[in-house]
C-alpha cells in the first residue's frame, strides 16, 4: 500500500522513507563527501545561508547538489521560512543550525568560511561588509545593494579584507552565455557591427505576496529589522529604502548582460516609467530604459523594458543585433536562437569549426553557372551548440566555491558588479527627471 | 452561501482552479497566489517539457550515473515508484519507454543521498500521470498551512483535491464525467481524478507493451491523496477488470470506477461516499 500521508512534511521527517523496496543499499560518495550525504570531508566548505525567501530557497537547491559544500547554518528573520529552511536541510543530511539574526549567526558559527546572501536588497550591504570583516568569503544576490553608496561600501570592504565577493549574476557564469560571447559575438564577430540591442521581462499582474496569519511577526520585530508591517516586509521589493523595483529585481540581470557582452558601460541613459497600475507599490509598474553605448565601430543603443502589468511579448531575453547578425540569449534555451543576415558572409566554417549548428543548413552552389531545380529550399537555421543541464544558479556559486578554493576567478567580482549596479540606478534615477543622464566612464568604477 | 472565492492559474499545459471559502477574499487570494507559486516551483523541476528542468536531468542519465535530486522530484519519483509496483507497472514513471526499447528501463532512488540512479536502458521519465496531482497535494499543504481548511483544488478538471466541504454541505460536489454528469458525489479530505481519451485521444500508452490502453471508456479514481487518484485512474485505462480487482484488493483505501458505454461500474472496498 502507497504510503500515502506523503506530504512534504512527512517526507522531509526521518521516517518518511519512501518504501524500503525502493531504496539502494548504499552509496558511494566521493573522495570529498557529497553534498546531502550525512559523513563529511575535511576540505568541505562550510557555508552559511543567509536569508532563505523565495531566492534563497532558489539557491539551496543548487547549493545541495556541489559536492565539497555543507551548509552549516540558516539565518531568516522569519520563522515560517526559517524552519522550513531547517527542515530541508536536515532532510537533505546537514545538521545546520537556525539564527534570526545574522550577527548571532556570525557570534556563534566559528567554523564557517563563506556566506550566501539572499535577503531583501538593503540588508544586502550591512551583512556582507560584516561578513567580509568576520574573514567570510560572500556571495551576495544582486542588486548588490538598494543604494550606490551601500554598494560601493561593498567593494571597498572586499578589497580591504583581500575577501571574495561574488555577485549574484548567474548568466555570468552559465556555460551557453559564456560560449555565445567568447566563441560567437568576440571571436567569430557573428553579429558584424552591434548596431541595438534589446532585453525584456514582462509578468503579468499578480497578487501581492501574503503571509499565513498564524506567521504573522511581530510589530516590534518587525521595525527592529526595518520594515513597516508584514505586508512591506513581504513586498520589499516595491518599496523605495528597501529594494529598487522591477528595473533592480529582474532588470539588474539583463543590464548586466549588456555592459558584459558590449565590453562597457554606457554613456547615458534614458527612461519612463510610471506608478500607474499598482495602489500599494511605490516603484514603478513598468519602465522603459534606452543606454547609449560609444562602441568602437560607432553608437549601439540599448532598450530595455520590464512590464509587470502583462506577460505578453514572448518571455524573458537579451538579444544583440548587428548588421550581420543576431544573438538571442535567455536562461530558458527553448527561447535562444541567432539569426543571420543575408549579407553576412557563410557561417559554414563556423558549423564547421562547431561553433554554431545548422539544424536546417543552406543551399549554397558550388558552381555559381549551375542550379539544381525542384521543392522549394527553406531558410537555412542554426542554433547554439550548448547543453546545458544544470539549474541556472549552480555554476555561478560553482565559480565562487572553486574560486575559494583557488582553483578559478569569479566570473562576477563585486567591482565588475558594481558597474552595472551603479547604471541600473541610474535608470531609476533618470525615470522621474524626465531627461537623458549622461555618464562617465569613471563615475561607473567603485 | 457564504461566498467561495474562484482563482485560476494556467500551468502544467492546463488551467488549475482554487476555491476557498470561509476567508476575505484578498486573504484567499494571496493564499492561492501562494499555491500557485508552489504549483510554478514544481513545474519548473518536474516537467519533461522544459529543459535542463530536474525531470530532463534525470531522463538523461546513462546506465550507472546517478543524480542528485531535490526534495519534491525525488518525492514525486517514490510515488511513481510507489504507483508503478502497486499497479504491477499499469502505472509507470517511464510510461513511453517500450516504444525505444525492448526492456523497461531500470532505476532506484536512494533516499540516504537523494540520488536517482540509472540502472538500465534510457530513462525518458514522463510523469504527466501523477505530476498534476502531486501538485495538487502540496499545494494544500499551503493552503492549510494558510488556514484555508476550506477549499477545492482543481488540476485541468482531471483531478481534484478536495479540503474541508463548504459551510452546510456534506462536501464539494463532484461528478464522475462532464455535462453536469448524473454520477455526482459529496467529497471532502480526498481527491478523485478522471482518465479517458475525450480530450486527447489515445494518448494513454500501456507501459507494459508500448501499445496505446485498450480501454475505451472513462475511468475514475477516488484515493486520499491527488498523486494516487492521479495515477490509479490512468492505470485504470489499461488494467483489465481482474487486474484492477486485485490491486484494489491490496488498497482499501482506493475506489475505481469504470464506464462501459453508459454504465459506472463502480470497484474497491472503499467507502462510497455520499450521492450529491
Amino acid at each position: 500500500m502507497v504510503k500515502s500521508n506523503l506530504t512534504r512534511r512527512d517526507f522531509l521527517g526521518a521516517s518518511a522513507v519512501a518504501g524500503a523496496g525502493l531504496l539502494l543499499a548504499s552509496c558511494s560518495p566521493g573522495a570529498r563527501s557529497e553534498a546531502g550525504t550525512p559523513g563529511k570531508a575535511a576540505d568541505d566548505i562550510h557555508v552559511a545561508l543567509i536569508g532563505y525567501g523565495a531566492e534563497g530557497a532558489v539557491l539551496m537547491d543548487s547549493l545541495i547538489k556541489i559536492q565539497g559544500v555543507r551548509i552549516t547554518a540558516i539565518c531568516d528573520i522569519w520563522n515560517y521560512h526559517r524552519n522550513e529552511g531547517q527542515r530541508l536541510l536536515k532532510a537533505y543530511g546537514f545538521e545546520a543550525n537556525a539564527y534570526e539574526n545574522f550577527e548571532d549567526l556570525l557570534a556563534k558559527e566559528k567554523d564557517l568560511q563563506a556566506v550566501v546572501v539572499a535577503t531583501p536588497d538593503f540588508w544586502h550591504a550591512p551583512i556582507t561588509n560584516a561578513c567580509l570583516k568576520a574573514g567570510l568569503h560572500v556571495y551576495c544576490e544582486k542588486m548588490m545593494s538598494n543604494t550606490i553608496e551601500g554598494a560601493r561600501s561593498m567593494v571597498e570592504t572586499m578589497r580591504s579584507t583581500g575577501r571574495l565577493l561574488q555577485i549574484g549574476h548567474q548568466r555570468r557564469s552559465n556555460p551557453r552565455y559564456l560560449f555565445a560571447k567568447q566563441r560567437l559575438l568576440d571571436d567569430a564577430r557573428l553579429c558584424g557591427r552591434v548596431t541595438a540591442a534589446q532585453a525584456q521581462w514582462n509578468r503579468a499582474v499578480s497578487e501581492d505576496f501574503g503571509w499565513p496569519k498564524k506567521f504573522i511577526m511581530p510589530a516590534d520585530q518587525l521595525a527592529r529589522y526595518g520594515y513597516k508591517d508584514m505586508h512591506q516586509f513581504r513586498n520589499w521589493r516595491w518599496f523605495k529604502g528597501l529594494g529598487g523595483g522591477p528595473l533592480s529585481d529582474l532588470g539588474a540581470h539583463q543590464i548586466d548582460v549588456f555592459n558584459w557582452w558590449l565590453d562597457m558601460t554606457p554613456k547615458s541613459v534614458m527612461a519612463s516609467g510610471g506608478v500607474d497600475y499598482y495602489k500599494t507599490h511605490e516603484w514603478y509598474d513598468n519602465a522603459m530604459v534606452i543606454y547609449e553605448y560609444p562602441l568602437p565601430l560607432g553608437t549601439a543603443r540599448a532598450f530595455y523594458q520590464v512590464q509587470t502589468t502583462t506577460s505578453a511579448g514572448g518571455g524573458y531575453f537579451e538579444m544583440f543585433m548587428g548588421d550581420e547578425g543576431t544573438i538571442k540569449m535567455s536562461e530558458d534555451p527553448s527561447i535562444c536562437a541567432i539569426y543571420r543576415e543575408a549579407r553576412a558572409p557563410s557561417w559554414d566554417a563556423l558549423v564547421q569549426k562547431g561553433y554554431i549548428r545548422a539544424k536546417i543548413s543552406a543551399a549554397e552552389a558550388a558552381d555559381v553557372v549551375k542550379v539544381d531545380v525542384r521543392e522549394t529550399a527553406p531558410l537555412a537555421e542554426y542554433e547554439i551548440p550548448v547543453f546545458f543541464n544544470k539549474p541556472p544558479h549552480m555554476p555561478h556559486l560553482e565559480n565562487f566555491f572553486n574560486a575559494i578554493r583557488g582553483t578559478a576567478k569569479l566570473n562576477c567580482p563585486g567591482d565588475e558588479a558594481f558597474k552595472s549596479e551603479y547604471v541600473i540606478h541610474k535608470a531609476n534615477e533618470a525615470i522621474p527627471l524626465g531627461h537623458r543622464l549622461d555618464l562617465t566612464p569613471q563615475e561607473v568604477l567603485a | 452561501m457564504i461566498e467561495i472565492h474562484v482563482f485560476e492559474h494556467r500551468a502544467m499545459a492546463t488551467t488549475f482552479q482554487a476555491r476557498i471559502q470561509g476567508e476575505e477574499k484578498s486573504y484567499a487570494a494571496q493564499a492561492a497566489a501562494a499555491a500557485f507559486q508552489r504549483l510554478n516551483a514544481l513545474e519548473s523541476v518536474l516537467s519533461r517539457f522544459r529543459p535542463g528542468s530536474e525531470i530532463c536531468q534525470a531522463s538523461a542519465l546513462l546506465p550507472g550515473e546517478f543524480l542528485r535530486l531535490s526534495e519534491p522530484v525525488f518525492a514525486c519519483l517514490s510515488l511513481a515508484k510507489q504507483m508503478e509496483q502497486i499497479t504491477r507497472g499499469a502505472f509507470s514513471a517511464t510510461p513511453a519507454a517500450l516504444r525505444n526499447q525492448p526492456t523497461p528501463p531500470l532505476w532506484e532512488l536512494d533516499q540516504r543521498t537523494w540520488m536517482v540512479h540509472c540502472q538500465k536502458g534510457k530513462l525518458d521519465f514522463d510523469l504527466g500521470a501523477i505530476g498534476k496531482g502531486f501538485a495538487l497535494d502540496r499545494m494544500k499543504e499551503i493552503l492549510e498551512e494558510w488556514g484555508c481548511e476550506i477549499h477545492l483544488l482543481v488540476a485541468g478538471g482531471s483531478s481534484i483535491r478536495a479540503g474541508q466541504p463548504p459551510l452546510d454541505l456534506q462536501g464539494w460536489s463532484c461528478g464522475l464525467g462532464d455535462n453536469d454528469s448524473s454520477q455526482r458525489y459529496c467529497l471532502k479530505n480526498c481527491s478523485l481524478s478522471g482518465s479517458g481519451l475525450a480530450v486527447q485521444g489515445r494518448h494513454i500508452l500501456d507501459p507494459r507493451s508500448g501499445q496505446p490502453a485498450a480501454r475505451d471508456g472513462r475511468t475514475w479514481a477516488l484515493c486520499d491523496t491527488a498523486a494516487e487518484s492521479d495515477a490509479l485512474s490512468t492505470a485504470a485505462m489499461v488494467l483489465s477488470h481482474k487486474e484492477l480487482e486485485e490491486v484494489l484488493k491490496l488498497n482499501c483505501q482506493w475506489l475505481a470506477w469504470i464506464q462501459e458505454k453508459d454504465l459506472w461500474r463502480c470497484m474497491g472496498n472503499r467507502p462510497l461516499p455520499a450521492r450529491a
